[in-house]
């Protein structure tokens, strides 16, 4: 087996300004492709080179590939939230997930090519020059000519060439609608050739991205998203990626107020953007002083604390001692985070989490995540016409996904809340997370079962209403009930953490 | 105090220049020059950004957008370009679309080209008033669907919409072709005086067509 | 000499010092413990280690000590401090000499820690804050003082450990913290390693030597000497343990030796890429918008544009120091590799180091960071990813970015033209310094 020579990788590396990749390798590979990155790891195609270097030199072909592999991790994309935002673009143009993702990817291809060019003085035009090419690559190859100005041996194409040679490949800011007019342009073409097998010749770039960078996609693209159901669209269509990377779990079946794991992904990646990370502190004051450190005794202090021993027998500023005091810590068992009950509304009157962003289902899975984190379960209690079987119970647990699938169920019918229901979950240690719009429709029933339970309890009310009044009202000589009111989206980190880390905090 | 900045006296940068930058260089400088035409427009023609349809403040604009691109050098990639710009609000505040319409209308029939190709396809655009004195000669072919006043006082050309058309599709034109390939709205020909109009779809309503024919999915249907 | 210290850190990590390598440079790879741990002898540089317990966190810097300035290490042994409580400055420091006081006369017994150019300190972290600040102050300066009289070390360096059980308790406050140069952990070698070094746990004895230590222990206890002729004698017999040290195929390093070093790292250039990349990531850490700099008690602007900047996910601005840690350590890497000068890699390596234990980052950007997949401890991993990022962006603008310095440079010798504008904090600095804004 080949290997890649050693001066050849540091001196890709200095170029590419050390980006942090494992030393590449060469393998045999069954595509045509010349190279594979997978979650970092470059291999290049053995045939492939072993082809090329009839042509050119085998360092020049190495360092073109390294330079086209590298420049995707330095350049183009980056990262798997600007590969979604590409991917984005293009197919509000091309309509078809499959000739998006193609259009994206050669795209990048151009992209990242076009800078080594420019940027990085390399042997990349070579490599096209004497490789195989299709239909497509052929285009590319037109391209590159114009806008490079070297000689590829590629005659033709000169109308699309016209209009792709136009578009700002190598500005990072335009890009967006550089996709939108290179698909736009491309798109007969690349409908042309959808029934071929995906023929660049650089092989597919899905694999680019590692477990890490595809969470970090996801949560920028949650922010980023207009909807849950833009967002929706865009990850259902990398669901087979996903899966692998173990996105997805099992879809859930038909049925009233069922969910899809593109949303539960939706609201997981908003709230894992606001979690808390506070540290426990697993000690308790005795209450009594003990002696703990020293420090120098001056003449006005007090002479009973005096360290004799470290003091050598002598009175003498600058030389005697005086033990400091303070509290004693002693071990005892750990205070845990208590449980935690969390009541959502999902009737008609509150948003749709499938359609809109609800801060209903946000806040309450900013509430659960700060509970999950410190190692505590949660429970749901997801209500709507509770009486005719609007609702669903879930216990204690710390299954995330089953938590999300709970919180994100939406009934949308009437406003109905059961507090016999809530005895099911009842237990001494637990806390209650109830957020909702107030239009409870057995409002007294509600409120007559706050005012006599004990839990904390963090109420949070969406939108201002009247309902909401009677209820501070009410509660307000409760000590142990906090209300709040949402009206923007950034409201819920800020009062769901304040709280409960306040409550965090007096657990120890 | 030694001078923070003494180490890089020395330095200059290095310039690495491709034809691709040439290439941008000189399209964004045609691209700026037909902005600014266009806004020159919107700002003659728009009293706050409201601008009304009608005989005479349609001949006034085109006159004006006319004015504004003399002399200016452009190609039909330029045009095309134009219209991916008028989505985007950074370039284009304030798109009107029947100003939108008008204006590229005037570069279509200055540009040297015979056949114009416009493709408005995956566009959230809709404009009004494209086709607007089209000349003999020329042929403009629109893949997507067009507003209001398409082709209107056609003059001679051809014009081709691969798609649907609004209201009052070749109004006032004067001789040459239109053809719809989807439908077309109401008033359709109002007061044409000459020239064809081919609706291979379906025509909501006819206008009061003076001379010409109008022809729906092959049949005639004026006179 | 660079061959000295390679055949050092080889010898090390070939007998005594068992790990996975964590770092890699230039297609070498090397451990971060120990590759520090040596620059800290070199440069006299200041480093805490962290660590789980039993993971050679004291272990390495007592061998890095006992090889670089051929002291036995049971001598070594004698001089660490302990940190607990009741630590005293009698025992850090040095302690009045009883008989001579008893006479009224004050003499002061210096303590091996003072004497001995190793300074190692045991969980620094359970040593109250005044002790804390005795030790920085006096390795900060290379002077000890007690009952009016004064130490001064030739050379010294300190090695500082705390364990991660007491991370939650850690009492190094911010602006200790900030007097270290680097931080780095003691990793667990592995579960094959770990058992090697089962089989090796004799190994100190490579580095005993009972006669030597012996002659050191009453040298250094001796108070009747004067300075310079225990100086002298402590040399010799350094000198005699080195030649011990020879047959084990080390090749150690004198004392002129070692300052002729200390003065090519010192000569060291950065390359104008390492220069304008220090520059822009100290930008991003200093800099405020609105505030005109980065306050730990000032809160971020709803809606600022620098929010893609590394000032608006960390709480404290960078100190001085740490441009001082950075150059210090990135000369002496680079030297410690053979390269001519100093440039963006050196910079990109050490920066994580010398950042990690300074930086108090908000709970936004911890909660995106760390869930993920890594090696090293989270303050380290935050730092290593806060660098790649602004070298990302120092890599988009290089050129933008030195030219902006050279422009600058041309009007504060008085050309009149205007500076270069960039998004970028470093390009609103300039201007700042030109007393543009």
């Amino acid at each position: 087996m080949k290997q890649i020579p050693k001066s050849t990788w540091i001196k890709i590396r200095k170029k590419h300004f050390f980006p942090p990749l494992p030393f590449p390798k060469v393998k045999k590979g069954q595509e045509r492709a010349a190279l594979e990155i997978k979650d970092k790891q470059i291999y290049i195609d053995e045939n492939f080179l072993s082809q090329i270097s009839k042509k050119m030199q085998e360092n020049d072909a190495i360092e073109a590939l390294l330079d086209h592999a590298i420049a995707h991790y330095t350049f183009c994309p980056w990262d798997f939230a600007t590969y979604l935002k590409l991917y984005a673009e293009a197919k509000k143009v091309s309509k078809d997930k499959d000739i998006a993702k193609r259009a994206t990817d050669y795209f990048m291809d151009v992209v990242v090519d076009t800078y080594c060019v420019k940027e990085k003085e390399s042997n990349i035009p070579s490599l096209y020059k004497y490789m195989e090419k299709g239909k497509i690559e052929q285009v590319m190859c037109a391209l590159y000519q114009k806008i490079w100005g070297k000689d590829l041996n590629v005659s033709g194409f000169d109308e699309l060439v016209r209009k792709l040679m136009r578009i700002p490949y190598i500005n990072k800011k335009r890009w967006k609608e550089g996709i939108r007019r290179f698909t736009h342009i491309l798109k007969p073409l690349l409908e042309e050739q959808i029934y071929q097998p995906a023929s660049s010749p650089f092989g597919g770039h899905r694999s680019l991205f590692s477990k890490d960078s595809i969470d970090k996609g996801l949560m920028e693209l949650a922010l980023s998203s207009s909807s849950p159901q833009a967002f929706g669209e865009l990850v259902n269509d990398f669901k087979e990626e996903l899966k692998e990377k173990g996105f997805f779990g099992n879809e859930v079946g038909r049925g009233r107020g069922q969910e899809s794991m593109a949303n539960i992904l939706y609201y997981m990646k908003l709230a894992q953007r606001y979690t808390l990370s506070l540290k426990k502190l697993p000690e308790k004051k005795s209450g009594s002083i003990y002696p703990h450190s020293h420090s120098p005794w001056e003449i006005e202090k007090p002479y009973q604390d005096i360290d004799i021993w470290t003091s050598f027998g002598k009175f003498l500023p600058g030389l005697t001692q005086v033990w400091n005091r303070r509290e004693g810590e002693i071990l005892y068992l750990e205070e845990k985070v208590p449980n935690c009950l969390i009541i959502i509304d999902s009737s008609g009157s509150m948003t749709d989490p499938r359609r809109n962003l609800s801060y209903a289902v946000l806040g309450a899975a900013c509430a659960c995540e700060a509970y999950l984190k410190h190692g505590s379960k949660v429970a749901v209690y997801n209500f709507s016409d509770a009486e005719v079987g609007g609702k669903y119970l879930l216990p204690f647990t710390q299954d995330r996904i089953a938590i999300y699938k709970s919180l994100c169920k939406y009934f949308g019918g009437g406003t109905y809340l059961r507090p016999t229901d809530i005895k099911f979950f009842e237990c001494d240690d637990m806390d209650i997370f109830f957020i909702t719009d107030m239009k409870i429709s057995n409002f007294s029933d509600v409120v007559s079962y706050f005012n006599n339970i004990e839990n904390r309890v963090t109420a949070v009310h969406i939108g201002e209403s009247i309902h909401s009044q009677r209820f501070a009202l009410s509660v307000s000589k409760k000590n142990n009930i906090s209300l709040y009111h949402v009206q923007k989206r950034e409201d819920i980190p800020k009062i769901v953490l304040g709280k409960v880390k306040e409550y965090l905090h007096q657990a120890f | 105090m030694k001078n923070p900045f003494f180490e890089f006296k020395d330095f200059r940068p290095k310039k690495r220049e491709i034809p691709l930058d040439k290439i941008i260089a000189s399209k964004e400088k045609v691209m700026d020059a037909l902005i600014k035409a266009y806004d020159r427009l919107v700002e003659q023609e728009a009293k706050e950004l409201v601008w009304l349809v009608s005989y005479h403040s349609v001949i006034r604009a085109y006159a004006n957008a006319e004015k504004s691109i003399k002399d200016m050098q452009y190609g039909v990639e330029d045009i095309e370009e134009f219209l991916f710009e008028i989505e985007n609000p950074s370039r284009l505040p304030y798109p009107i679309m029947g100003l939108c319409g008008l204006y590229i209308s005037a570069l279509c029939n200055h540009i040297k080209e015979k056949e114009i190709v416009l493709d408005l396809q995956n566009k959230n655009i809709n404009l009004h008033l494209l086709g607007y004195r089209l000349p003999k000669g020329k042929r403009l072919i629109v893949y997507g669907d067009l507003g209001d006043f398409t082709g209107i006082g056609l003059n001679g050309g051809e014009l081709l919409v691969e798609g649907n058309a609004g209201n009052w599709t070749g109004a006032g034109m004067r001789m040459g072709k239109i053809v719809v390939k989807k439908n077309v709205g109401r008033r359709t020909g109002e007061d044409m005086v000459g020239g064809e109009i081919y609706v291979e779809g379906k025509i909501l309503g006819v206008g009061n067509v003076r001379y010409g024919r109008i022809y729906e999915k092959g049949g005639i249907v004026s006179p | 000499m660079r061959k000295s210290l390679k055949n050092i850190y080889d010898f090390i990590s070939d007998h005594l010092y068992f790990y996975r390598p964590d770092l890699e440079i230039n297609g070498e790879k090397y451990n971060s413990t120990l590759l520090f741990s040596l620059l800290t002898t070199v440069v006299q540089g200041k480093q805490l280690i962290v660590g789980e317990p039993g993971l050679g966190k004291t272990t390495s810097a007592e061998y890095i000590c006992s090889v670089f300035y051929q002291i036995p290490l049971g001598t070594i042994w004698l001089s660490e401090v302990a940190g607990h409580p009741e630590q005293t400055e009698e025992k850090i420091v040095g302690r009045p000499n009883l008989g001579l006081l008893n006479k009224g006369i004050e003499s002061v017994v210096w303590s091996n820690f003072v004497q001995l150019p190793v300074k190692i300190v045991d969980e620094i972290n359970r040593l109250p804050e005044t002790k804390q600040s005795i030790i920085l102050d006096g390795v900060d300066r290379g002077n000890w003082q007690y009952l009016n009289e004064m130490f001064t070390n030739d050379e010294y360096c300190l090695f500082a450990t705390a364990n991660y059980q007491d991370l939650g308790t850690f009492t190094i406050i911010p602006p200790m913290l900030d007097r270290f140069d680097v931080m780095v952990e003691s990793k667990h070698p592995g579960a094959n390693i770990s058992y090697l070094i089962a089989s090796f746990y004799k190994k100190d004895e490579l580095l005993r030597h009972e006669k030597y230590e012996r002659e050191l222990n009453k040298l250094l206890n001796d108070s009747k000497l004067s300075y310079e002729i225990k100086m002298e004698r402590i040399e010799k017999v350094y000198a005699n343990f080195s030649k011990h040290l020879e047959k084990m195929g080390l090749q150690p390093i004198s004392k002129q030796k070692r300052k002729a070093i200390r003065n090519k790292i010192e000569d060291m250039e950065l390359d104008l890429d390492a220069n304008a990349f220090l520059r822009t990531l100290i930008s991003e850490l200093s800099f405020c918008y609105k505030y005109g700099q980065k306050r730990a008690n000032e809160k971020c602007e709803e809606g600022c544009h620098f929010t893609g900047y590394l000032c608006h996910s960390i709480k404290n601005c960078i100190s001085n120091r740490f441009p001082i840690s950075v150059k210090l350590y990135a000369k002496a890497l680079a030297w410690f590799l053979g390269d001519k000068q100093v440039n963006v890699e050196h910079i990109k390596t050490v920066a994580p180091y010398a950042l990690s234990h300074r930086l108090q980052w908000k709970e936004e950007f911890i909660a995106i960071y760390e869930k993920e997949t890594r090696v090293d401890p989270l303050p380290i991993y935050l730092a290593k990813v806060a660098v790649d990022k602004v070298l990302e962006r120092y890599g988009e603008q290089r050129e933008s970015i030195k030219e902006a310095l050279a422009v600058a440079y041309d009007i504060s010798q008085g050309k009149q033209i205007a500076p270069l504008e960039g998004d970028h904090p470093i390009y609103w600095e300039i201007k700042r310094d030109l007393g543009g804004l």
